[in-house]
């Protein structure tokens, strides 16, 4: 047997969905090499076979087929690994040394074009991303009919190689900003991207932070508005979402889609997000912060009525609100974990418990209850889940300075989130931009 | 790039921390009646030495006054620049000080001062340590939540106004002038504007729009004083420690839900006074970082240690009153010179070009 072959078979030992097909094309004996799991093998064949028929007829060589219908190469072992595992089918004839490459008909291993699962749209286009980057790339070419739209590729990963695409709008994005993002891709080239936050090591960002630097949409339709607005957007093959850099604060609120209604209500949308964060924020260390160290502020009525309310319970404002919270934090991740045909369950028994027992137990006072649904909806009006969760923890910090300064507290924390936001920059962006579409113009 | 908005809106936070609480006190006890004159002159004081300043510094596009300073020799720049140091430390102390005693005063009275010293100091050593940009970007942050909460609570005090108070108009023996009161008045209207001079390299700046800003705090400089004069008479207001927040406390607003809307606009301004310690403390590092260059972690953790054990050691408002006192002559000293020897650098650099 051909060593070439030979070896070929050891590195796949115990890969038994790899074939290896004895063949004859125009009487030369060869060998066609590919995973089952991957190549339609079947359809492939018929295809082969009429490439073969008119070759009899036009008396081709193999040499001049093999060269048609694919890519023929000399024997080296690591590229026919490598083209093997991305689903290629190898030709490999034992006279000759050389074996070809060619593209052959694929499984079907793709979601179709669904509606979005994690962003709802309201009277908007509904076709959302899937797991491949081709597919992704290709919904945003149809979104938007522009010459101008540049898709810069990349492989990186030492060992296994993951396809990362930006996509941006020449002359609209920032050259500087598209140079940085691809240096540092390049820099980064033996770095493995297997999730978001190796993505962020890639692109230099710190791990640490609260805030998400890159932006996710499921929806061709936003990726497209952020590209007119000069953002460059990311796709990693397999993850079907594109990251769009750089984020702003902003974005937690707007929506393309918004633009959609007339301009009235589109500003009033936005404005309730903008009471979603600061209820969510600022209601549960309100509460603490007036029930346990400054209650004057209160009006007298509803001081005394919020002290009836907590008469039975035991221990302090902190500690029941914290208790609670995590409760509800219990059953946000609960509902997220579970199938959904058991969901709806965890619905219920969280509002038996959050409705009505937990208060007739005397564990809670009611006011807390209301302030904790007004919390939890508050929070789910923003725009994007990765800043809905950051603003879940922010509240925390507020809850424990209100506890301890009062209503003093609750505003140092506002200071202390407000720097803390004021710090972010991505590549020298800053975070709380709100106009970097006009920047991004002037500087691209 | 021009970051006009975001110097106008420090300018005007700043100020706007510094008008409220002691400045009522010192217009209303300096003098009788007439209060417009006192401001006035403050305030003609204020405009012209923002004038000057900014017109000095406009002859050294993209320096800051260290930059300028360190160019006319080393002993010079150490003359100049060791003053504005101490007054930054100082400023810093007596700010942290008095305002964690405001707090205590008007409504965390079981809360030790040293507590509310720390939350200060590390907020605005924290900010301080982010950087200038840093500051100035949490400063629009803090203009957005806030400013809305400032004119609510100022509209509102407006309730109780009697118009007769606003009689007699003319004070005419100027005998205002003398007293320290009106002296210690001055911080409110010279204390803010030395930031102007630092921030050169980094931002830059559109000087009538600075002016503009000064323009709009010319009705907060004088409903501070009016405000508490109308609502209680003078008789009544001189008596007060914090005038304007007693006026305030004195609305009563019936659809809220809260008694007391104090509490929101004090804690508003206190955040524009945390605001401003921290660009205190960068100052102070501007300077530090000029003599021995290093991060700037080091030296602001330093500046709120020393902070922190200095207003730890004053005991009572008596004292940081008597602090105030001998702060505002360092303060006349320093924001009289800094802006008066800038110009005439300026001026001669000119001359010579």
């Amino acid at each position: 047997m051909d060593p070439f072959i030979k070896e070929l078979k050891e590195k796949f030992v115990h890969s038994d969905d790899l074939f290896l097909h004895e063949e004859e094309i125009l009487d030369v004996p060869v060998l066609l090499v590919g995973f089952k799991s991957l190549i339609d093998f079947t359809k492939t064949k018929v295809t082969l076979q009429k490439y073969i028929d008119t070759a009899i007829s036009s008396q081709k060589t193999i040499g001049e087929l093999l060269n048609e219908i694919g890519e023929v190469k000399e024997k080296d072992l690591e590229e026919a690994v490598s083209s093997i595992m991305t689903g290629k089918l190898l030709i490999i004839s034992n006279s000759h040394r050389k074996y070809a490459v060619i593209e052959p008909f694929h499984n079907m291993l793709n979601r179709a074009i669904e509606p979005p699962t994690n962003e709802n749209i309201l009277q908007g286009s509904l076709s959302s991303f899937n797991e491949d980057i081709k597919t992704n790339i290709g919904l945003i070419r149809k979104q938007i009919n522009a010459s101008n739209i540049r898709a810069e590729f990349f492989s990186v990963g030492s060992e296994q190689k993951t396809k990362l695409s930006m996509l941006y709008f020449e002359g609209q994005a920032d050259k500087k900003l598209v140079e940085k993002i691809r240096s540092s891709f390049e820099k980064n080239q033996d770095r493995e991207i297997n999730n978001l936050q190796n993505l962020a090591k890639s692109l230099g960002f710190s791990g640490w932070s609260v805030i998400s630097k890159v932006n996710t949409t499921e929806l061709p339709s936003e990726t497209v508005a952020f590209l007119r607005k000069g953002r460059v957007a990311l796709f990693v093959d397999r993850y079907p979402f594109a990251l769009i850099l750089p984020c702003f604060l902003w974005d937690m609120f707007t929506l393309e889609n918004d633009r959609n209604y007339p301009i009235p209500l589109m500003a009033s949308i936005r404005l309730v997000r903008i009471f979603g964060i600061l209820i969510s924020l600022l209601i549960p260390a309100l509460y603490v912060a007036l029930v346990a160290v400054n209650p004057e502020v209160l009006r007298i009525e509803l001081a005394l009525s919020i002290a009836q309310s907590r008469e039975a319970i035991p221990y302090p404002a902190l500690v029941e609100i914290l208790l609670m919270l995590i409760i509800l934090e219990l059953i946000i991740e609960a509902s997220v974990r579970l199938p959904s045909s058991i969901g709806p369950t965890i619905t219920m028994v969280g509002g038996i418990i959050l409705g009505q027992a937990v208060v007739e137990a005397k564990l809670v006072s009611t006011l807390l209850i209301i302030i904790l649904a007004a919390t939890t909806i508050a929070n789910s009006t923003l725009v994007g889940i990765q800043n809905s969760l950051a603003v879940r923890l922010f509240k925390y910090v507020l809850v424990i300075l209100a506890s301890i300064y009062g209503v003093l507290g609750i505003l140092g924390g506002i200071v202390l989130i407000s720097a803390y936001l004021a710090s972010i920059e991505t590549f020298g962006i800053s975070y709380l931009n709100l106009n970097y579409a006009k920047e991004g113009t002037k500087n691209g | 790039m021009d970051k006009s908005l975001h110097v106008v809106l420090m300018y005007l936070l700043v100020h706007l921390g510094l008008i409220f609480f002691l400045y009522p006190n010192d217009i209303i006890s300096s003098s009788d009646e007439g209060q417009w004159m006192p401001i006035a002159i403050g305030l003609l004081f204020h405009f012209v030495l923002v004038w000057i300043y900014m017109k000095g510094l406009s002859f050294f596009p993209k320096q800051n006054i260290i930059h300028i300073y360190s160019e006319m020799g080393k002993g010079f720049a150490t003359f100049f620049l060791l003053p504005v140091f101490m007054y930054l430390m100082l400023v810093n102390v007596i700010g942290v000080r008095a305002y964690s005693e405001i707090i205590t005063i008007i409504f965390l009275s079981n809360t030790p001062s040293w507590a509310i010293i720390i939350l200060f100091l590390s907020i605005s050593g924290y900010l301080a340590a982010k950087g200038l940009e840093v500051i100035f970007r949490t400063g629009i942050l803090l203009a957005l939540i806030f400013i809305p909460i400032i004119f609510f609570v100022l509209i509102a005090t407006f309730q109780n106004v009697d118009w007769n108070y606003l009689l007699p108009l003319i004070d005419d023996d100027f005998h205002f002038m003398t007293t320290p009161s009106y002296m210690k008045s001055f911080s409110a209207f010279i204390g803010g504007f030395l930031f102007l001079g630092f921030i050169a390299p980094y931002l830059t700046y559109n000087r009538k729009k600075v002016l503009m800003a000064a323009t709009l705090l010319i009705p907060f400089f004088v409903f501070a004083v009016y405000i508490p004069i109308l609502t209680f008479g003078h008789g009544t207001a001189s008596r007060f420690l914090f005038p304007y927040i007693m006026a305030v406390d004195s609305t009563y607003i019936n659809w809220l839900m809260f008694d007391r809307v104090t509490m929101f606009f004090i804690l508003s301004l206190v955040t524009f006074i945390m605001l401003h310690l921290s660009l205190l403390l960068w100052m102070a590092y501007q300077i530090m970082n000029h003599w021995f260059p290093h991060q700037p972690l080091y030296s602001i953790l330093s500046f709120t240690i020393v902070t922190f054990i200095t207003s730890i050691m004053i005991i009572d408002w008596k004292a940081v009153e008597r602090l105030l006192w001998w702060n505002s002559f360092l303060q006349f000293y320093v924001l009289l010179t800094i802006p008066l020897s800038i110009y005439f650098i300026g001026r001669r650099r000119k001359g010579r070009a």
